[in-house]
């Protein structure tokens, strides 16, 4: 058995030297892992154990001026899962299912996640985590892998008022978006915490384990500068203004003209930042700010502004309305059939008196007006703290016509916001000088530090003198003109109406399409308030700025300025002189040749009733007659039939300076007041037979003597053709 | 029959070695398995309670064992063969399903895992036949034949549960008793040859075992899944260092690792002692090897021989599959780590077959002794 034995004893050392081998390697293996590999095993293995549990910082409220909440974080809890953690995802979802009211498939496809750490639900009510909560503690790991964590949502107690103002907190990751919320959430946010610390596979401390918490910065608070009861009365005038007109939109606008502080901006349509997400995105919008439109007539404030300040006009200056004004070739209509004769710039202003201020637009030049508008601030964003700001869109100056200038005079081409209009008829009322828009007051964070935000100049547009006479122009626009319905009992009110036919998208401008608005500040002698009404295509056929928007303004104003505790300045005989005569009695408005949904509106205007005699569209008769005195809501009988418009040939204009004009630019601005020209020479005008400002009768024959220019003119040479200027303008 | 030469006293280092692999593991699966014994039981002492009335009887079996003969055996192996073949069939027709496999016989509050049972009594029937068949030994058919079919039979009935580790270990066991059988080696690659074939076989049948080596090869491909198991064990062992954390210190086992009173219990040893107390468990496992193979060359006999070198082999192949596995040096298998992980069946019958292997070192002849009486030197 020699060889027997020696050839297995061989075979066994043969054996164990293979194994020592093996278990040699496995040692180097060993020893591999655990020097060469060591520390970038051990970072992995403590990385894999560590859990960062995310503390959510407290979302800063949100105040009015007078330090009511407006919005404010409350805290609710999510519902989480540590999928690996979870023994029975099927019974768990199907418990889950109905309280939570998500699908049990979602949930439990969600349980099954090959990950660490899933979302549920987020911002669950209290109530339901309760209810959780209790069947977990019912029956012993019942919800094995299920997490609550505390995390805040956002409320506004106030739920829709002043949503656009504020905007909201997304409900899953509190991010703001629209309004203060989106604009400051930097601000707002704060710095989000967490728990840092090594867990077990299920989520728990590991005793001794590597622990650390990073505590969460709260986030700011803001001061508004909106004043909530102010709000209120907004947003009362604008659910009026939609159960009445059901507007395509519609927008109130309050602002403190001294330091440009908004104390109240509404829109419709509005939402409730509570339930954001049920509401259509387009909801959201601010109207007021991101949205931008053709003014119309309360874009004649700025016109007015532009031409006081330099010396353009005068306000005795006379002016005379045969019903249209002609520019290049194109008639412009006044909005008031067969014109409104013979009116100082005054009562231009009070009438809104189109072709008066096409003529005031087109003394002033494209070049100064376009400064002007430029210097209020239109054509670019305000600044206003709110995201999404339009900038509006001007007519460039270079390729401007005087077409293009005299639309842009009453209101026309030149598109703005609700925001900048208000901002610069603001200036108005402060004395020229052009404020910021501003919504936030003060900065507060949690240790109590207040950063305050002070109001910006922004420039002095026009002189305080000035500014002080247009605002008495202003003022009688509501105590004598298309404003009247703006009147407030007791106080000095200024401002001005507007009703703009809207440009259609392929230009022209589109019928029973309307933007009526108002525009204003009050007290007119020390403006503590400016507003602006806009009314985005009211359906019905009343549409004039100064029926619909004035009501709303007065409403607003008027609450406001008693809130505010400033006292009223006319004496009771002073109220009744202004408000109950007028309101007794009326002049009968000129009918004759107004088309009769206008001849109806100018009628439903002055608070007069009608009845119709025959047949056809034109007013050719009426009794009583214009002029005529009569308590309010008598009957006015319109005789209705087929006719041309008829144009008083005989009608006073007063005579403009030509005096550095080039020929054409000459023939065109007599033209266009009504005169006619009789050339002598070429170059640019060095005199004129007729001086400037003199009362001539419509069609007088005006001299010019034309000099060869010493530079070149100004103005290019003007585009024979005209813009798309068919525009109905109204007061 | 031979004379037999008079009994001595037991090898003290293989000895020591056994019970030093097997003073670390009750004190490991106390240590690891105390998290999720708390978490299971309620009771952090749960499983190492256990471990340590089963380390007591086991090592009071391999005392008693190692005083009975181990020739007895030689007649009661093939009985014990059928007894083990049973066990299998009983598993299959009444098992109980744990982790996808029907490995356990539930006794009442006890379980019984008969595949454990098995592997010792597969090593003294090949034994047992091996020793028989020296002399045709060359001969595929008559010589290697019966043992491959006997060490079929139970391999099948494995993997009918199926239990692709016990299996290997078997094959692996079975396989070095026919290399220190003096097998042919040409048969012995032949049948490595079809081994290879029918793992990559088995390999491609069922797609967890084409995952598992995928993982292998990239344990961070899917470290929440598939990777799960390897990801976890290496961190642990990595996270030791040259000390380790301390005993008890784990963080892992914090219900990171899985199975780790089990499978994975080398990753705790080598996160709680580190690369001292990993490479020490190396070293006892490297002594046993020693020891048990150098009871097998100096067996008196070719049975005692082939017997000893079996069990060694079983215990060695078992431990090296393991230490690969929780090492990430081959694709994940279920095979325990003997005497360290927990488990009443695997820790009694291994001690079952170190009885039998301290019996065979009492009869062992110094070797040179005979070698130099048959050259008459």
């Amino acid at each position: 058995m020699y060889t027997t034995s020696v050839e297995m004893r061989k075979r066994i050392t043969i054996l164990l030297t293979l194994i020592s081998m093996v278990l040699l390697l496995l040692m180097s293996r060993l020893a591999y892992l655990q020097f060469v590999k060591g520390n970038e095993l051990t970072d992995k293995a403590i990385d894999n154990r560590l859990r960062e549990v995310p503390v959510e910082a407290r979302r800063g409220t949100i105040y009015d001026r007078n330090g009511k909440e407006l919005a404010v974080s409350i805290s609710s809890e999510a519902v989480a899962a540590e999928p690996r953690r979870v023994t029975d995802p099927e019974g768990t979802a199907a418990k889950l299912a109905p309280v939570l009211g998500m699908d049990k498939e979602v949930i439990k496809k969600l349980l099954t996640k090959k990950t660490g750490f899933v979302w549920i639900k987020r911002k669950v009510e209290d109530a339901k985590i309760k209810q959780l909560k209790q069947m977990e503690s019912s029956k012993e790991g019942e919800l094995a892998g299920i997490r609550f964590i505390p995390e805040s949502s956002r409320y506004y107690p106030n739920d829709n008022l002043a949503a656009h103002v504020l905007g909201f907190a997304t409900r899953t990751d509190a991010i703001g978006a629209g309004g203060i919320e989106g604009a400051m959430d930097k601000e707002l946010k704060g710095i989000a915490g967490k728990i840092v610390s090594e867990r077990d596979a299920a989520g728990r401390e590991i005793p001794n384990g590597e622990s650390k918490y990073i505590a969460p910065i709260e986030g700011k608070s803001l001061v508004l500068s909106i004043d909530e009861t102010i709000q209120h009365f907004a947003e009362r005038e604008l659910d009026n203004i939609v159960q009445k007109y059901q507007p395509k939109h519609t927008a109130i606008i309050v602002m403190d003209p001294k330091t440009g502080e908004i104390l109240a901006l509404a829109n419709r349509p509005d939402y409730n930042p509570n339930k954001y997400w049920e509401f259509d995105q387009q909801t959201w919008r601010n109207f007021g700010v991101s949205d931008s439109y053709e003014p119309g007539s309360t874009f004649k404030v700025i016109t007015a502004a532009a031409a006081l300040e330099e010396g353009a006009v005068r306000p005795g200056d006379h002016f005379y309305d045969p019903g249209y004004k002609e520019v290049l070739g194109k008639k412009i209509k006044c909005w008031k059939a067969g014109g409104h004769g013979a009116q100082t710039f005054v009562q231009v202003a009070e009438n809104s008196c189109n072709p008066g201020f096409i003529t005031v637009g087109l003394a002033l030049g494209v070049d100064k007006f376009t400064q002007y508008l430029q210097a209020f601030g239109f054509g670019k964003q305000t600044e206003i703290e709110l995201p999404g700001e339009a900038t509006g869109i001007l007519v460039n100056p270079k390729k401007a016509t005087l077409l293009d200038l005299a639309t842009m005079s009453i209101g026309q081409s030149n598109a703005v916001t609700s925001i900048q209009l208000v901002t610069a008829v603001a200036a108005v009322a402060n004395d020229g000088v052009l404020m910021r828009p501003q919504l936030v007051r003060e900065i507060r964070d949690v240790n109590g530090n207040v950063q305050q935000i002070q109001p910006k100049q922004v420039r002095q547009v026009i002189s305080k003198s000035t500014a002080r006479e247009l605002r008495g122009i202003l003022e009688n626009v509501i105590t004598n003109g298309t404003g009247i319905n703006a009147y407030l009992e007791g106080y000095r009110a200024a401002g001005k109406t507007g009703t703009a036919q809207k440009a259609g998208p392929t230009g022209g401008y589109q019928q029973g399409k309307y933007v009526a608005s108002f525009v204003g500040f009050a007290p007119a002698d020390n403006p503590k308030i400016a507003a602006l009404v806009v009314i985005d295509e009211p359906q019905g056929a009343v549409y004039y700025g100064g029926q619909i928007a004035a009501p709303a303004f007065k409403a607003v104003v008027g609450d406001a300025l008693k809130y505010l505790g400033v006292p009223p300045q006319l004496t009771q005989s002073d109220v009744k002189d202004k408000t109950e005569q007028p309101k007794a009695q009326r002049i009968v408005p000129q009918l004759i040749n107004l088309p009769l949904g206008e001849a109806q509106n100018t009628l439903f205007q002055e608070k007069l009733t009608w009845s119709t005699e025959g047949q056809g569209k034109v007013v050719l008769g009426q009794f009583p007659l214009p002029g005529a005195e009569v308590a309010e809501g008598t009957k006015v009988t319109i005789y209705l039939g087929q006719s041309a418009q008829g144009i008083p040939a005989d009608s006073e204009v007063t005579v403009p300076s030509v005096i550095g004009k080039t020929l054409r630019e000459a023939a065109a601005m007599l033209a266009l007041t009504g005169l006619k020209m009789e050339p002598d020479g070429s170059g640019v005008a060095e005199s004129q037979n007729i001086p400037p400002r003199t009362k001539v009768k419509a069609g007088t024959v005006v001299k010019v003597k034309f000099v060869p220019p010493t530079k070149p003119p100004d103005n290019p040479a003007l585009a024979p053709e005209g813009g798309g200027a068919e525009g109905h303008e109204g007061p | 029959m031979k004379r037999r030469p008079k009994r001595h006293a037991i090898d003290f280092y293989l000895f020591f070695a056994v019970i030093c692999l097997l003073v670390i593991g009750v004190l490991m699966v106390f240590s690891a398995s105390s998290v999720s014994a708390y978490n299971q039981y309620n009771n952090a002492y749960y499983f190492f309670q256990r471990q340590i009335i089963w380390a007591v009887l086991g090592i009071i079996i391999m005392l008693t064992v190692s005083g009975i003969d181990y020739y007895r055996f030689k007649n009661l192996a093939f009985s014990g063969y059928i007894l083990g073949l049973l066990c299998l069939v009983a598993v299959l027709a009444a098992g109980k399903t744990i982790n996808g496999a029907k490995s356990w016989i539930l006794l009442g509050p006890m379980s019984f895992q008969p595949s454990e049972l098995a592997k010792p009594l597969v090593v003294l029937e090949l034994a047992r036949i091996l020793s028989q068949k020296q002399k045709k030994i060359r001969s595929l058919r008559e010589g290697l034949g019966p043992p491959l079919v006997s060490l079929g039979v139970v391999c099948g009935l494995i993997m009918l549960q199926p239990d692709l580790g016990t299996t290997m270990v078997l094959l692996l066991t079975g396989f070095t008793m026919l290399f220190v059988a003096r097998a042919r080696f040409i048969h012995l690659s032949l049948l490595a040859g079809a081994g290879a074939v029918v793992a990559a076989f088995l390999m491609t049948m069922k797609s967890y075992r084409l995952e598992r080596l995928q993982t292998f090869i990239d344990p961070w491909r899917d470290p929440l899944g598939s990777g799960y198991q390897i990801v976890q064990s290496l961190y642990a062992i990595g996270s030791g260092g040259l000390f380790g954390l301390g005993l008890g210190q784990s963080k892992q086992k914090y219900l990171w690792l899985p199975e780790e009173h089990n499978d994975f219990i080398f990753a705790v040893i080598g996160e709680e002692l580190g690369f001292i107390g990993a490479a020490g468990v190396l070293l006892l496992y490297a002594l046993l090897a020693g020891r048990g193979l150098q009871v097998a060359r100096k067996a008196p006999d070719t049975f005692g021989r082939l017997l000893a070198a079996g069990l060694t082999s079983m215990i060695l192949v078992e431990a090296i599959i393991n230490l690969a596995v929780v090492t990430g040096s081959m694709p994940v298998t279920g095979v325990t780590l003997p005497f360290i992980s927990y488990g009443g069946s695997s820790l009694l019958f291994k001690l079952l077959g170190m009885g039998i292997l301290l019996n065979v070192s009492r009869h062992t002849v110094d070797e040179e002794k005979p070698v130099q009486r048959e050259l008459g030197l």
